[in-house]
């Protein structure tokens, strides 16, 4: 299948929820196959940035959003949210598996919702598929009808990642994925990241808590701070040689 | 007192006044059912969408007052709204109903399930919804796919507790479904014609000077107290708990 190769790029974008301006000028470019880090200290709008790229920011009551939001040829901005939705996957902070339906139909729902399988055999498929593809197949394959309540925090975690993933979303937004797993989750979490983002050039953004995670998986960062752009280039130029003052103090944990 | 009348005590109408024999509460206990089932009928979906629109557009207007009136009917005495249904349906119709009934005791269910339901329907985590949002379901799937689906359980309760109150309620009924004892509602069709519910043979009979009618009024109640127990075992049976 020749899939859609889709760049997200952010320009002029400024963010405000109420009379708060959250986001100043904030650009970006995330490119098909690279794994781009969005880090910054809290507060400072890096969950703002990626709900703008899927459109959540809507459900903010008083939220106001201008600039653009390209993803390939399409203004998000100026797009069809629930359309926007279906093609970008996002996995949140705390793992939120939806309680009331089994493991399988987790991952089943996606793409029943959006009519993408309607044979049985052919959703089975997609769900072992993106099973496999969070690293979780291998510790649910026995109990598919069991509820997530049974499973751990990563591996809540994990199924949320493979809820996701099941709409084979070309490009996929996490925030802080593994800011509440355990550390052989988010080994696993981190590597279905990187698999995904270069099997299927996915362009993947992730906010990351640690620095340390964004060397190891990320291409590319970008530093915010108080809503503005600090730094943004290639993972080991920011980590090896911060241009900024602010990026350096970052990095040493000072701020 | 049933063990001494066996089974006649369900299927049988009452005796007369006075007489050696208490016979049974045959059509006060249909009646029952099918005000139970009818008044579930209509209230399960009114209090439903009645719930999501107070709490999934809190801030429209229209919402507000929904909120504000549902709960106020709580404090209307449940007679006057007997009367009420009386003065609009009853005598238009120009006899007592079932449905007359049904129809009183949804309203006196409505600000209970809507509580229980308001509340079932809040504490859903927002983060449920964003992660339906996140998938590309619309506002509608959002509310009946993933805040419905979750808040199940409670919003089963809410009905529950609705219905026990309404099948238990004797002043709804007093002038609207006209104590008719002496036949039997088995169709449908019956729901148009007067009836008889326990609460209401319970509440006349009691009063009556007659000891055979005093007889069967305490077997009603009894009666009427394992409906209500059964019916939450049941619910409490059926519904899965969903855990987060
Ligand atoms: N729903 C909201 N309502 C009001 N203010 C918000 C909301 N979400 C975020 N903010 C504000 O926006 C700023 C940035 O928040 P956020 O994007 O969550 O930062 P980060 O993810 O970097 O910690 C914060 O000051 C926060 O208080
Ligand atoms: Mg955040």
């Amino acid at each position: 299948m020749a899939e859609e190769l889709l760049e997200v790029r952010v320009e002029d974008l400024n963010v405000w929820i109420g009379d708060n301006h959250i986001l100043k000028d904030v650009y970006m470019r995330a490119v098909p196959g690279t794994v781009t880090a969005v880090m910054g200290p809290s507060g400072s709008g890096k969950s703002t940035l990626i709900r703008v790229i899927n459109r959540l920011i809507d459900l903010v009551p008083g939220s106001k959003v201008k600039g653009r939001v390209m993803i390939g040829k399409i203004n998000v901005l100026e797009s069809d949210p629930y359309m926007v939705r279906r093609r970008i996957g996002m996995v949140f902070q705390e793992p939120n598996p939806f309680p009331h339906m089994t493991i399988y139909e987790n991952v089943a729902i996606g793409p029943r919702l959006h009519g993408l399988a309607r044979e049985r055999e052919e959703i089975d498929r997609i769900v072992e598929w993106a099973l496999k593809k969070a690293q979780l197949w291998d510790e649910v394959k026995d109990r598919l009808d069991d509820y997530p309540y049974q499973l751990s925090g990563g591996q809540k975690q994990r199924l949320s990642l493979a809820r996701a993933l099941a709409l084979k979303p070309r490009v996929l937004l996490l925030d802080e994925p593994t800011a509440n797993i355990d550390p052989v989750s988010t080994v696993k979490v981190e590597r279905s990241i990187i698999e995904y983002a270069k099997e299927n050039m996915a362009t993947v953004i992730i906010v990351t808590h640690t620095p340390q995670q964004a060397a190891r998986i990320s291409d590319n960062i970008l530093f915010i701070y108080e809503g503005r752009v600090i730094e943004y280039g290639p993972t080991r130029e920011v980590v090896l040689h911060p241009r900024e003052e602010l990026t350096r103090k970052f990095l040493g944990g000072e701020v | 007192m049933i063990l001494r009348t066996g089974i006649s005590f369900f299927t049988d109408t009452p005796a007369y006044p006075g007489a050696d024999e208490v016979g049974g509460i045959g059509p006060s206990l249909l009646g029952t059912m099918w005000l139970g089932i009818v008044s579930t009928a209509i209230g399960i979906p009114l209090s439903v969408l009645t719930g999501i629109f107070i709490v999934e557009f809190r801030n429209h207007k229209l919402a507000k007052i929904t909120k504000v009136f549902t709960h106020s009917l709580l404090e209307i005495p449940t007679v006057l709204i007997g009367m009420l249904v009386f003065l609009t349906i009853v005598v238009p119709t120009g006899h007592y109903s079932l449905l007359a009934g049904s129809i009183a005791l949804v309203i006196v269910m409505l600000p209970y399930t809507m509580s229980y339901l308001e509340r079932a329907l809040d504490e859903v985590p927002r983060t449920y919804k964003e992660a339906g949002y996140s998938i590309g379901m619309t506002r509608k799937q959002v509310v009946f796919k993933v805040v419905l689906g979750i808040a199940k359980p409670g919003v089963a309760a809410g009905l529950l507790i609705g219905v026990a109150k309404g099948i238990s309620e004797t002043a709804p009924l007093l002038f609207t479904i006209g104590s008719a004892r002496g036949d039997f509602p088995v169709s449908p069709m019956d729901l148009g014609k007067p009836g008889d519910a326990i609460p209401l043979l319970i509440f006349q009979f009691i009063q009556s000077p007659y000891e055979n009618w005093h007889d069967l009024a305490w077997g009603a109640s009894f009666v009427l107290t394992v409906i209500v127990l059964v019916t939450f075992a049941l619910v409490k049976l059926v519904v899965r708990e969903v855990k987060l």
